[in-house]
């Protein structure tokens, strides 16, 4: 505010102090009315303020100083004769009084300057006089003649021409309390509501009200005195403190402290290790549910803070503290079923007495969020767990809170379907969500066994009454069930991120548990690459490392195609590390900047969630080279064949490799696998299986041996792919039983072999059943000429399926022309335009074609660009 | 030749009935043909004999709980009183049928005015396309409610519940002349496809199955479970037509092979992938457009092999030894095996033989693709022919297939000749319709 009068001209700022100086002036001439007096006390208030914002002396200002003496006086007289009966509730009674009738006389004279000055203190002073819930009458009234006046000024100003516009200053008032008024509004909508229906009846139950807290007034009376000091939070601190040693903490005073403590969170030179200490002292001598409660949640907070810096995690004590709370506060909770923390409950003013339970309530309602609790333990957890360095023993010992992490989580999920039963508390369902999403994200990348372990030692911990109706105890043994579930939870009853994070969750445990098809299939249908763009980092890293997995688990089926398209994306981009959040790539060339790198580091996930990058490039390459040694070849005997390329990388890897002069015995992955390809190329089968088998990661793969076995199949049909690419020029005939001792494949595999060959015309030749032999067809390399004439004719075809394709999407819509000519066009070239155009775009590469199930790696450099 | 393994296969054949799978996406009304289908089976041929009295009796009680829920009172007393045992059906039926008859009488004197204003042609010869209009009219002149319209609809309803499918189809094309509520045309179209389909008017039904699906492309496209659930039941209703009605052939494999409906059997009712095979092996010498006929099997082998570890067949499996791993003694086996599968299908009985035809050309098409000498005796035993019947089967084959192919007697081979497509051909090919195609694209641009 103070801002706005010092921002706005002088003249403005002049006039609206005229006004207030009027009105002042004339207040002057009724002081016997006490709530008069009481007002014009916050006039002083309110002009000292804006005294000191005007900032140096003024004619006007002092003029003004003069009656603030005088009203401020003959206020002092007064307060000297009311101090003695008025109890401090009383008082800010009749300060709210007073702050409503001045707003009631500024909207006489379209004072939206101060309203808005005076609506913000009334706004202040409501809260401290709120009981249970209810707002004073006379509150209730003025807001509500307030927003009438609004919305009533509001359509004026619409109908008004521009000349007649309220002035700068009251114009901004009348935004602000626009702004303030809608939502201040909405938290006592039923009251106003009572009050819009019959004003008159609702302000006589005020009256009927109005002798209730003239009894507590008594009580008030004597509650001065200890408030005092209280209020002067450093005072009351010290003197717990020195009392603390000598008279133990009494229950009675435990919501004081917790007041305290609450107060001076957040503010500087606050020992926080010195209140963490004060509330286990209050843990201790808690004796009923209610303190209880209070007392963790409070300790719970305190200790989080703790750890609030960006960088540092919490204290691994405090941790294991904190956690260990959160589950004495569950059971608290458990146990205590009329006791619910729930968001959105009314804060307990009073700190003389604990809440009981009226009798026509159900519950005592604590605010807190159990979920939010359990999330920052979650996210702490991973923080420090990115701190660790992970080849340490403290790593393995700081992954093993990981279980009684969990137990949590089981736990307040329990908590939070038995509050749900109950309609009337109105848990939203968000945070039943929320706390699934953790639950999923501590078992989606775990085999099975060790979720079954994680799940059976986290229902041990609970007390064999509690079940649950989302996951039942009885199923716990089954860790594909118990994903099922969660992922169906989800999915019926969230939207967005979390749905979608559900289903990659999903996906990702299919994969991880050789599931290929199903994983496919809703990788497939749910579309997410297309959409993946436009979700946060998380989920894209998410749906990387789930892409991953599927390549992984389509490898380990054999299907080699796939896993390599699969893997393309991530793979190909030679930047796996910051693609799967597995470590921070060093940039060479743009500077990166510290928040960035920030962000970055807070990305990364714990160690124990990786994907192994070295086994994934191993499988990417050998997959690559499956692929790419038997293309080369193809390529190789026919020099025009549109230059096709599976995998840059591996390409690029391959030719280095051939440059170098000397090669050494092959060390690490790449060079057995660079090693294998060239064996391969010459047809060597045996060497380049000898070559991939003498990796020593593939033990890392669950049954090593069958990939080992699969692998080796797998290059002995590549090997005489190759081969028969690579040499076919050279023979006129070859029998079939030669290669097939030479490949120690089957010769019926290798007919079948040589026969798809030939069926998709990659090879000119034809079998002779007779004498068991492959023919080889003469003279079918072309000239120079001819595949060039070829490669223009293909290229100008392209170019009208480009302009057709380009036409389409222009007159979406009109495209009469166009479906005309499709027709037509369709019977001319003797097949339908669309099965032509549906060819064309698969038709590219039919050959190892697997059709449309692909994906596309919709995530990439978005991710990491963020 | 079926004969022999259907005395050991029995019980392997069994498990590819897709009756239950086929049930799901029916109207009871046609699942009752498929039915007496599978009663039929039961009944030997030569002496009339039930083979399997428990089976039989399971079948008739299929029928009953099947009908019970429809109006058709009459058949269902009868078959409760077969089940039974019972010379005269109970009484509750005979309420039943009372019943049903009060409310069509009810139904027909609620719209035995509209429908005598429909037959007028001074009325009809003032209708005009505008179907707003039209209702505003018939309000005006002659005092046709909207309640009168709706009354139609539920008289085709109850029509075709009745097993009147000829005058519900009438009905409900009377409804949906006027009527403008949407939801309720779609069902009438529907309904109207279900009379065409029971009634065997496979031209009408062809009409109608173009109109709900255009139905399911433009209304239901906000909806993509709607339009996949209703795309899989049109899938299957179309099979009615598909196989019984020759013109239908085209039109619906075309409506099959769309994208759209492709992808619905892929995800939702791969077991029509035997359908969709066996209609394109069939259609081999009939296409028109040998072009088109050669895409479509190029669509069905590589979806039979997406779908290979959902759904296998001997139809499918067919296809895969053939087109996919070029195992041409596998391809034989499974032949034998779909015969089999084929004379049990309802769908597929009246086609087996043209199936095995057709797959023996295609076996022998791409055999010979790929081979450039074949003994003709191997060649008579993957067919499953004698030497004579297989050298007569070939020449016919190389005479119609203008294939280049000569035998060789003396030695007992079928020599094949593959000349190398000409590159000036290619390039021909290529470029043909260029200039044409250019030629419309400017023309569309100067528009």
């Amino acid at each position: 505010m103070s801002r706005f009068f010092r921002g706005g001209d002088d003249s403005s700022s002049e006039s609206s102090s005229d006004e207030e100086e009027l009105y002042t002036s004339s207040e002057e001439e009724e002081e016997e009315d006490q709530e008069q007096q009481e007002s014009s006390e916050e006039e002083d208030e309110d002009e000292e303020e804006s005294s000191d914002e005007d900032e140096g002396p003024k004619k006007t200002g002092l003029s003004r100083f003069l009656v603030d003496q005088d009203s401020s006086e003959s206020e002092q007289s007064d307060e000297e004769g009311a101090t003695k009966v008025k109890s401090a509730k009383d008082k800010r009674f009749d300060e709210l009084e007073a702050t409503i009738t001045t707003i009631q006389n500024r909207q006489k004279i379209d004072d939206w300057g101060s309203i808005a000055n005076e609506f913000d203190k009334l706004n202040r002073q409501v809260v401290k006089l709120q009981d249970g819930g209810k707002a004073p009458k006379s509150y209730i009234k003025c807001i509500a003649e307030l927003e009438d006046f609004l919305n009533e000024t509001l359509a004026k100003q619409k109908v008004t021409p521009k000349n007649k516009k309220l002035n700068a200053t009251n114009a901004r008032g009348l935004n602000a309390v626009k702004q303030r008024i809608k939502k201040n509004n909405k938290d006592y909508q039923t009251q106003i509501d009572a009050f819009r229906k019959d004003s008159d009846a609702f302000m006589e139950s005020d009256e009927d009200e109005a002798p209730a807290p003239q009894p507590s007034r008594v009580r008030f009376q004597e509650v001065v005195a200890p408030e005092e000091p209280v209020e002067d939070e450093d005072g009351g601190f010290a003197r717990v403190d020195r009392r603390g040693k000598a008279v133990p903490y009494s229950s009675e005073g435990i919501l004081k402290h917790l007041r305290a403590i609450v107060e001076s969170r957040g503010r500087k030179n606050t020992d926080r290790a010195e209140q963490i200490k004060i509330m286990e002292e209050l843990n201790k001598v808690a004796e009923t549910p209610y303190l209880k409660i209070r007392v963790l949640q409070t300790l719970v907070s305190a200790r989080f803070d703790l750890g609030s810096g960006t960088t540092s995690s919490m204290p691994l004590e405090h941790w294991k503290a904190a956690e260990k709370e959160l589950a004495a506060l569950l059971t608290i909770l458990e146990t205590n079923k009329d006791h619910v923390v729930v968001e959105g409950a009314e804060e307990w003013d009073d700190d003389e007495k604990t809440p009981v339970l009226g009798p026509d309530d159900k519950y005592i309602k604590v605010p807190g969020s159990i979920v939010s609790y359990i999330e920052r333990l979650d996210d702490e957890l991973t923080r420090s767990l990115q701190s660790i360095d992970p080849h340490t023993s403290e790593y393995i010992e700081r992954l093993t809170d990981e279980a009684s992490l969990y137990n949590i989580i089981l736990q307040g999920l329990l908590y939070y379907e038995t509050i749900r039963k109950d309609a009337s508390l109105e848990i939203p369902q968000e945070s039943v969500n929320r706390i699934i999403q953790r639950r999923l994200d501590h078992v989606y990348f775990k085999p099975s066994q060790v979720v079954k372990i994680l799940e059976e030692n986290a229902w041990k911990q609970i007390s064999s009454a509690a079940d649950s109706v989302i996951t039942p105890r009885s199923q716990t043994g089954d860790a594909g069930q118990l994903i099922y579930v969660l992922c169906n939870y989800l999915f019926d009853n969230s939207e967005g991120i979390i749905r979608a994070r559900a289903m990659l969750c999903q996906i990702y445990f299919l994969a991880l548990h050789d599931d290929y098809y199903k994983a496919r299939d809703m990788m497939l249908t749910s579309h997410l690459q297309e959409s993946i763009a436009n979700f946060d980092v998380a989920t894209q890293i998410l749906y990387n490392r789930t892409l991953v997995q599927v390549g992984l688990c389509a490898f380990r089926k054999g299907l080699v195609y796939d896993a390599q398209n699969t893997l393309q994306d991530i793979c190909g981009s030679g930047r796996q590390k910051e693609l799967l959040a597995q470590g921070v790539m060093i940039q060479r060339f743009n500077q990166v900047s510290p928040e960035q790198e920030r962000l970055e580091k807070q990305r990364q996930l714990p160690f124990h969630m990786h994907i192994n990058l070295e086994l994934l490039e191993c499988v990417y390459l050998t997959c690559s080279m499956l692929l790419e040694i038997p293309l080369l070849a193809q390529i190789g005997s026919s020099p025009d064949i549109k230059k096709r390329v599976i995998s840059k990388t591996y390409r690029r890897m391959l030719e280095y490799h051939e440059r170098q002069i000397f090669t050494g015995p092959p060390e690490n992955t790449r060079d057995h696998v660079m090693q294998a390809s060239k064996a391969l190329a010459a047809g060597e089968w045996k060497k380049a299986t000898n070559f991939i088998h003498s990796i020593k990661i593939w033990d890392l793969m669950p049954s090593a041996d069958e990939i080992k076995a699969m692998l080796a199949k797998q290059i002995q049909e590549e090997g005489l792919r190759t081969y028969l690419f690579t040499y076919a020029p050279f023979y006129d005939t070859l029998a079939i039983e030669t290669l097939s001792t030479m490949f120690e494949l089957d010769s019926v595999k290798v007919a079948a072999v040589v026969s798809k060959m030939i069926s998709h015309e990659e090879l000119a030749a034809a079998l002779d059943q007779v004498t068991n032999t492959v023919i080889f067809r003469k003279g079918v390399e072309l000239s120079r000429l001819q595949s060039l004439a070829l490669a223009l004719s293909d290229k100008a075809s392209a170019l009208i399926e480009t302009n057709e394709r380009t036409l389409e999407v222009r007159t979406q819509g009109s495209a009469n022309a166009f479906s005309r000519k499709d027709g037509r066009q369709g019977g001319q070239r003797g097949g339908g335009q669309r099965g032509g155009r549906g060819g064309a775009r698969t038709g590219g590469n039919a050959q190892r074609q697997a059709g449309g199930t692909q994906f596309t790696g919709g995530a990439l450099g978005a991710a990491v660009r963020g | 030749m079926a004969s022999a393994p259907a005395a050991n296969g029995d019980s392997s054949v069994a498990d590819y009935d897709l009756m239950l799978k086929l049930a799901q996406n029916l109207d009871r009304h046609m699942i009752f043909p498929l039915l007496e289908f599978n009663a039929g089976q039961l009944v030997d041929e030569e002496s009339g004999e039930i083979k399997d009295e428990a089976k039989a009796r399971e079948i008739t009680q299929a029928k009953y709980s099947l009908l019970k829920k429809t109006d058709m009172t009459d058949y269902v007393a009868n078959l409760y009183c077969e089940l039974e045992g019972l010379e005269e059906p109970p009484a509750e039926f005979a309420d039943k049928k009372q019943k049903v008859f009060g409310q069509l009488q009810k139904y027909e004197q609620d719209t035995s005015k509209i429908i005598e204003l429909l037959e007028r042609d001074d009325v009809v010869n003032n209708l005009r396309s505008d179907k707003v209009a039209n209702l505003e009219f018939l309000k005006r002149e002659h005092e046709v409610t909207i309640d009168m319209v709706n009354a139609l609809y539920d008289l085709g309803n109850l029509q075709y519940s009745c097993g009147n499918y000829a005058d519900a189809s009438e009905t409900l094309y009377r409804f949906r002349v006027l009527s403008t509520d949407n939801d309720k045309v779609a069902y009438a179209t529907w309904g109207r496809l279900a009379c065409e389909i029971l009634t065997m008017n496979w031209e009408s039904a062809m009409e109608e199955i173009q109109k709900v699906r255009e139905t399911i492309d433009s209304k239901l496209s906000q909806n993509p479970l709607a339009q996949l659930q209703h795309r899989t039941a049109l899938a299957h209703w179309a099979l009615f037509p598909l196989f019984n009605f020759e013109k239908a052939r085209e039109p619906i494999l075309e409506l099959f092979f769309n994208a759209g409906y492709i992808n619905t059997i892929q995800a939702n009712c791969a077991w029509v992938l035997r359908y969709l095979a066996v209609a394109v092996i069939t259609n081999r010498g009939r296409a028109k457009n040998p072009g088109i006929h050669q895409k479509q099997m190029k669509d069905v082998v590589r979806i039979v092999k997406q779908e290979a570890y959902e759904y296998q067949d001997p139809i499918t499996r067919f296809v895969h030894a053939l087109s996919i791993d070029f195992d041409f003694e596998e391809a034989q086996r499974q032949l034998v095996l779909a015969e089999e599968v084929l004379r049990r299908d309802f769908f597929l009985l009246a086609h087996a033989d043209d199936f095995v035809d057709s797959a023996r050309h295609l076996i022998f098409e791409s055999y010979c693709k790929i081979h450039a000498r074949i003994s003709l005796q191997d060649l008579s035993a993957r067919l499953g022919l004698n030497a004579d019947a297989a050298e007569k089967w070939i020449v016919n084959l190389i005479r119609d297939t203008r294939l280049d192919a000569k035998i060789d007697y003396k030695e007992g081979t079928v020599v094949m000749n593959h000349p190398p497509s000409s590159v000036y051909q290619q390039v021909i090919e290529k470029t043909k319709g260029g200039f044409f195609r250019t030629q419309v694209l400017s023309a569309a641009v100067a528009k």
